[in-house]
């Protein structure tokens, strides 16, 4: 199926197959302007991180943070769905989990702060792996519906338990000194991010990320040319356990205190939204997807979208207060879920496939009219399609 | 009544008929289950949806006229059957050839579609719900059963024998079967796919409006997203239980499921180990999944 290739070699990041080299000889190129998309976006992230960000009183950099922690918590989901092909529901357990162990070693256990991340990363991993298990004998939808009863029995039960809550109070994390500042804190983040798309980049050319690949294509053919499904399952499930983990002691770190509120149903789901609607297997993708969700709020109250979305919510509330707040307090889930299904619907590859013209452009390669004029032609739905649905 | 009857058989009627409620969005689901192989998340969402409309022309907010609650269920019931016909057409019938995790997602995405649309209908916080009747059926000691438990046990009972016999004893009900399992060879035979798909989630949507509209009258209240979290992994794990494939499994499983959970919130104290009765839920799913996949009442198809 022209979708499965399609797929990895969006996965095999910077490595055209030598077809779509040839396709790509049939774009435009623009000539000496080759440059100027590179020079913007240097320029346009330069201006982000350099000076908007630090110099923003509304609260830029506390949600650039967010932004970040959502990517890690996105590349770590994207090893499972993307990768592997298992469907997991249950992130906002593992994120959750490390949460709570880094609040609760910092606070209660007075561990060093840098060790507390490996201690969030150790949990998530080992939280991960149990799921793991399970998901050697559970495949396909059942593996969906155990994680996601998994992530929300855990909310309901563990994330309440009085000695890791401080008797449901919530477990502080406070920051230490020179991270105060929200601006240093997202740097921090962000070099978190670094680290974690690093690790995924050697993760996919390793002789683990070729097994993983092959697993979500078939894992009977794996298991013939000689790949050990089980530990390279479980693999994954470490893996993307761990990184989760520590994405959440970051959040602990980010906001403070740690309470179950808020690492329930609706996040579980957006993690996965944001991962499919960036475009599953594509690191980019996925990072821009997860930066997304973590800022749509921010971008449609801080930002000129404000005044788009007061005109909007006016126009169609029809002079009635109530209901202009309720669609300004909705709009974010609203565009959020429209976003997924147009995303499924339209574009199976996500933001990565919508915006791989631009992408190749900007990394030097000619603009390919094709990609942008059909971007559904060259691939089908873009989710977890080896898994094997056993039912 | 002496103590430990207490602790036993006051939480497990509750809890049968809680279990009901499971059942009733179970059936939805296995439904829908048994129609394309995939999960439906917005199950839950779509009774809650109903329900808000129901509560909407009983109270006669918005558009509608102040109208005597058995219209507004009515109007409910008829909103759930024409929410099922869309999220069909819209969203499942471009989907039909994708993989089914695909549209299992996609389900998801209209779970927070119609989440978002009751939070700017209805605001976030809680509504009054459309309230059936709030007499008692049968009080003794400590055991009380109220009217409102009495209609869910037999409106259950109805429905999932009606769609059993629906599946079994009708052309329609084995032409459904038929294109979940070979939809290119239904087709060959003369069956409508298409039709068949937005039947099946018409009648879906009318048990998600059913379920929905009666839990919200035995909460008395209705928050946007409040019945996905309460009823739908429960509603899921009945299924599972029962076997998802077999309506009356849903049933069985959803009475079971009640009790279980029901019998372990009451007897496990929060501070030994919060939340209990989702805790049973897990291992419960846990070992069906692992110890018997197709369910305890599922058959062939």
């Amino acid at each position: 199926m022209t979708v499965v290739r399609e797929a990895s070699s969006v996965d095999a990041a910077g490595e055209p197959r030598a077809e779509e080299q040839a396709q790509a000889k049939t774009g435009r190129d623009f000539g000496p302007i080759r440059w100027l998309p590179r020079a913007l976006l240097i320029a346009g992230l330069a201006y982000i991180f350099l000076w908007r960000i630090p110099h923003d009183t509304g609260g830029a950099a506390a949600v650039a943070s967010d932004a970040c922690i959502y990517a890690i918590v996105g590349l770590s989901l994207n090893i499972l769905i993307g990768y592997t092909g298992q469907l997991s529901l249950g992130h906002n357990g593992f994120f959750g989990i490390g949460a709570f162990a880094a609040a609760y070693s910092l606070t209660v256990q007075e561990v060093p702060f840098a060790l507390t991340f490996v201690i969030a990363g150790l949990v998530g991993a080992a939280f991960a792996l149990l799921m793991g298990i399970v998901a050697l004998r559970i495949t396909g939808l059942y593996l969906a519906l155990i994680t996601l009863v998994f992530g929300l029995t855990l909310e309901e039960s563990l994330f309440e338990v009085g000695w890791l809550t401080n008797a449901g109070a919530g477990q502080p994390a406070d920051r230490p000194e020179w991270l105060f500042s929200d601006t240093n804190f997202f740097y921090f983040c962000l070099a978190f991010l670094l680290v974690a798309v690093y690790l995924d980049y050697r993760l996919l050319r390793s002789k683990t990320g070729r097994a993983l690949l092959a697993l979500k294509e078939n894992e009977r053919v794996a298991e013939a040319f000689g790949i050990n499904v089980t530990v390279y399952k479980l693999i994954a499930f470490v893996l993307s356990g761990s990184l989760a983990g520590v994405a959440g002691a970051l959040l602990a770190y980010r906001i403070g205190i740690v309470t179950a509120s808020g690492l329930g149903f609706t996040l579980a789901l957006t993690f996965v939204l944001m991962t499919v609607v960036g475009g599953l297997g594509s690191r980019l993708g996925v990072i821009l997807g997860a930066s997304l969700f973590a800022s749509l709020g921010y971008i449609l109250e801080e930002t000129w979208m404000h005044s788009v979305q007061q005109f909007l919510s006016s126009a169609l509330s029809f002079g009635s207060s109530s209901a202009q707040a309720n669609i300004e307090q909705f709009s974010v889930g609203l565009l959020g879920a429209l976003g997924l299904l147009i995303t499924l619907v339209q574009f199976p590859g996500g933001l990565a496939q919508q915006f791989k013209a631009f992408f190749d452009w900007t990394f030097g390669k000619p603009f390919n009219v094709h990609d942008l004029v059909h971007p559904g032609k060259e691939s089908g739905p873009g989710t977890a399609e080896g898994s094997n649905v056993r039912a | 009544m002496d103590p430990l009857a207490l602790e036993i058989v006051v939480p497990a009627v509750s809890g049968a008929v809680q279990g009901c409620v499971y059942g009733l969005l179970g059936l939805g689901l296995v439904l829908l289950y048994k129609s394309g192989r995939f999960f439906n998340f917005a199950q839950a969402e779509m009774g809650a949806f109903a329900a808000f409309i129901t509560a909407f022309a009983d109270k006669g907010v918005g558009p509608f006229p102040d109208l005597p609650a058995p219209v507004a269920v009515l109007i409910g019931l008829i909103t759930g059957v024409l929410l099922g016909l869309v999220i069909e057409r819209i969203v499942i019938r471009p989907l039909f050839n994708a993989p089914k995790v695909t549209l299992t997602v996609a389900t998801a995405g209209v779970f927070l579609l119609l989440f978002a649309i009751e939070g700017i209908l209805s605001g976030p916080g809680p509504r009054e719900a459309t309230v059936l009747t709030t007499g008692n059926l049968f009080v003794s000691g400590g055991l009380r059963i109220t009217q409102l438990g009495g209609i869910i046990v037999v409106v259950l009972v109805v429905l999932a024998a009606a769609s059993a016999l629906f599946f079994s004893r009708t052309r329609t009900g084995t032409a459904v079967v038929a294109v979940s399992q070979e939809p290119t060879a239904s087709r060959l035979v003369g069956i409508s796919v298409e039709r068949t798909s937005a039947l099946t989630w018409a009648i879906a949507g009318f048990l998600g409006a059913v379920a929905g509209i009666l839990l919200s009258s035995s909460t008395g209240t209705i928050i946007p997203g409040s019945l996905t979290v309460v009823a739908l992994v429960p509603a899921f794990t009945a299924a599972v239980f029962g076997g998802i494939t077999a309506l009356p499994g849903a049933f069985v499983g959803g009475v079971v499921i009640g009790v279980i959970e029901a019998l372990a919130a009451a007897n496990v104290s929060n501070e030994t180990l919060p939340g209990a009765g989702k805790v049973v839920l897990f291992f419960a799913l846990l070992a069906v999944l692992v110890i018997r996949p197709t369910g305890l009442l599922a058959k062939e198809a």
